[in-house]
């Protein structure tokens, strides 16, 4: 009753919110068309848990407005008209080329790179190479110091003055808030080290496996709810070499469009055939489930040995989660393989911080294999794979992670200890609470003021759209300025048009820290007119 | 650079001609070509609407069928380094919307150009010859054709 009565607030809120003209997304178009109070209650009655899934999975993809469009595409016509000219100032030795050349072109070798191949570089990125990369001098917590750095000569080389700036990290991964250098994970990390040493440096099959190792995996399984896990030590390594470990030739993955390129390497790797289905699209990929199934290969027409599934829990660029419901559905309905790459979700989802099956309130047998990482949410390092015990034995033995690379080591390895065991006691559930208030103040905060936010209301990933370059790289060096970090991600991380500021909230962050943040936020995109919105009414912060 | 992108993507050059907006865009950059040559004062109404063609055709030669590889590095192991930026578009696939509209328009621009130079004999021999420089390399017969090897490395 509870769940229904607060569903019920919440969805009377979007109500309000979206005015009906203006409608682009499936969950609004529904919300909206039961806005009376009678029509609710039919809704609500006929079926509830349909509609807690509608406000759980609540994801707005604002189109990007026409002139903005036309405006990216003049600006980087305007910066490839100007790097043409500079590129034919330096070949014809009128301007000093400042980039590597290489030495061996100039005595008649065939050339090793092409120059057109870092036209961007040398033209675009380097222009505003100062608000990427920048070295940090202290733990990257809520709050931290950027060493300054000075460019005379206009990026192509730096000078550190020494001095470092302090400012709000709204940059850095860390969900929970684990990335402090004090507190009780620090103080077990450093008892660790002192224990049993750097590392072991053997694989985990030969002399690699400590007891640290078996104790994470066991308590790793008990937080997940599932009967066993692994972790290697490296996130990135987790997805490309465990799932060849998994599928192979003969198989069918269909992944998400936007998948991680850890995910892509380890399609590639494996040898099965993969697809990739339009961005949470659960039409799509039902459709390309049934021709799969009912074609077969390519050109033998044999079966498909077998179909995974390949979705990420938040999509780090995007902010959206995955519809797992509908994809445990689907799974169930087609017998498919679900692979579920949580990496930014566990920890930073769901009432226990369990991830995104703790978030639906999912049995976690559902979901076949269950990946995540340690580098967000735990202030570590690695990756795990979690699911069934026959299943993780199979890996134990043939990944590649397991059998060639080196153990975790054991400071690594007890950070995420100590931070799982905090995670079950008052103080972790405090954190987890802290977050998902943060992520829905800060959400709500900006869309309210009229910036185009993608993504769930409830994801701790939040992207606003700046589309031009140029405002990307005045929003980030004013950002600065006004002491707060932020990461904006441009072309080709993004799409041409879609250039955006990624904002990571984090359980550290105080009310104070999101409100200098927002008021900063207002200034700068009243300045550069970042308010880009048709849907949500442009506000000053003032008046919220 | 390569290694921070989120998504699959191996070559962006094949589908940025997709997004929302380009082909207005292009449209408008024509236009604005057009106005700058109108707004120069010895130039009359037929030759700006040749010179525009002109230039447009010429200039789309170069870009989609001179130039090869691609302005950044690319995550497909270097597969589309010999290719022009026609071939690259929708990675090779023929008869797409995009490629129908790069096609159609410079077919367009002659129709327009032969009306405003009042089908006049010299204007007609130039636009047409730049009309066919600018469609004849966008056939799908001539999809990785390199004529007596020009542009082939």
């Amino acid at each position: 009753m509870l769940a229904s009565s607060s569903s019920k607030l919440s969805h009377a809120t979007l109500v309000h919110r979206y005015p009906p003209s203006k409608l682009h997304s499936e969950e609004e178009m529904s919300d909206t068309v039961f806005s009376s109070d009678e029509n609710e209650m039919n809704y609500k009655r006929e079926n509830v848990t349909h509609k807690d899934d509608e406000n759980l999975q609540c994801e707005e993809f604002e189109e990007t407005p026409l002139y903005a469009a036309i405006l990216t595409y003049l600006s980087y016509a305007i910066l490839c008209l100007f790097g043409w000219l500079r590129d034919f100032l330096r070949n014809s030795n009128i301007e000093k080329k400042r980039g590597a050349v290489d030495p061996n072109a100039a005595l008649g070798f065939v050339p090793l790179y092409q120059s057109y191949e870092s036209f961007y570089t040398r033209n675009m990125y380097t222009r505003v190479r100062d608000i990427f990369n920048r070295p940090i001098a202290s733990v990257p917590g809520a709050q931290f110091e950027l060493t300054e750095r000075i460019s005379d000569d206009y990026n192509w080389t730096y000078r550190y003055t020494g001095k470092t700036i302090n400012a709000i990290n709204l940059g850095s991964y860390n969900y929970l808030g684990f990335a402090e250098k004090s507190g009780p994970c620090a103080t077990d990390a450093i008892n660790a080290l002192k224990t049993y040493g750097v590392s072991s440096c053997n694989t985990r099959i030969e002399l690699g496996t400590q007891r640290y190792h078996v104790e994470l995996e066991q308590l790793l399984a008990n937080f997940l709810h599932v009967e066993s896990s692994i972790a290697f030590g490296m996130g990135f390594a987790t997805n490309a070499l465990n799932i060849p470990a998994v599928a192979s030739k003969g198989d069918l993955i269909l992944s998400d469009e936007m998948n991680h390129i850890s995910l892509i390497l380890g399609m590639r790797l494996s040898g099965a055939s993969y697809q990739t289905f339009a961005h949470n699209d659960m039409k799509d990929l039902e459709a390309k489930l049934r021709a799969a199934i009912v074609h077969g290969h390519p050109r033998t027409q044999r079966p498909w040995k077998k179909i995974i599934i390949v979705v990420e829990g938040v999509y780090s660029m995007e902010g959206s989660i995955c519809r797992l419901p509908e994809l445990i559905a689907l799974k169930k309905k087609y017998k498919a393989y679900l692979y579920m790459d949580e990496a930014h979700s566990v920890g930073a989802m769901g009432k226990n911080g369990r991830g995104i099956m703790d978030y639906f309130g999912i049995d976690a047998n559902d979901v076949d294999i269950l990946m995540g990482t340690f580098t967000k949410s735990f202030g570590s390092a690695g990756g795990y794979i979690a699911g069934k015990k026959s299943l993780i034995d199979h890996i134990r033995v043939n990944s590649h992670a397991n059998t060639y690379a080196s153990s975790m080591s054991a400071p690594v390895v007890q950070q995420i200890i100590s931070s799982l065991q905090l995670l079950k006691r008052p103080e972790g559930q405090k954190r987890i609470c802290q977050l998902a208030d943060n992520t829905r103040y800060f959400r709500q905060k900006l869309v309210d003021m009229g910036f185009i936010v993608y993504g769930n209301k409830n994801s701790p990933v939040v992207p606003m759209l700046i589309y031009m370059p140029a405002r990307v790289t005045r929003f980030n060096r004013e950002m600065l300025r006004r002491g707060i970090a932020v990461v904006t991600v441009g072309f080709p991380a993004t799409k041409l048009l879609d250039a955006r500021v990624r904002f990571c909230i984090s359980a550290a962050h105080t009310r104070q820290m999101l409100d200098t943040a927002l008021m900063a936020i207002d200034e700068i995109g009243t300045d550069i007119s970042l308010r880009y919105s048709t849907r949500h009414q442009s506000r000053r912060l003032r008046e919220l | 650079m390569n290694v921070g992108i989120a998504q699959g993507e191996r070559n962006p050059n094949s589908s940025w001609l997709n997004s929302r907006g380009v082909w207005l865009t292009y449209i408008i950059l024509l236009f604005v070509l057009h106005f700058i040559l109108l707004s120069i004062p010895y130039i009359t109404t037929p030759v700006a609407w040749t010179l525009t063609t002109t230039i447009h055709n010429i200039c789309s030669f170069y870009l989609f069928h001179l130039v090869k590889g691609a302005p950044w590095e690319t995550s497909d192991q270097g597969r589309a380094r010999r290719f022009t930026f026609w071939e690259q578009i929708d990675n090779g696939v023929q008869w797409t919307g995009t490629r129908k509209f790069l096609q159609i328009l410079p077919i367009i621009l002659f129709f327009i150009a032969s009306f405003y130079t009042k089908y006049d004999r010299t204007h007609f021999v130039i636009n047409l010859a730049t009309m066919l420089l600018a469609v004849v390399p966008k056939f799908p017969i001539f999809f990785g054709v390199r004529l007596f090897d020009i542009n082939r490395y």
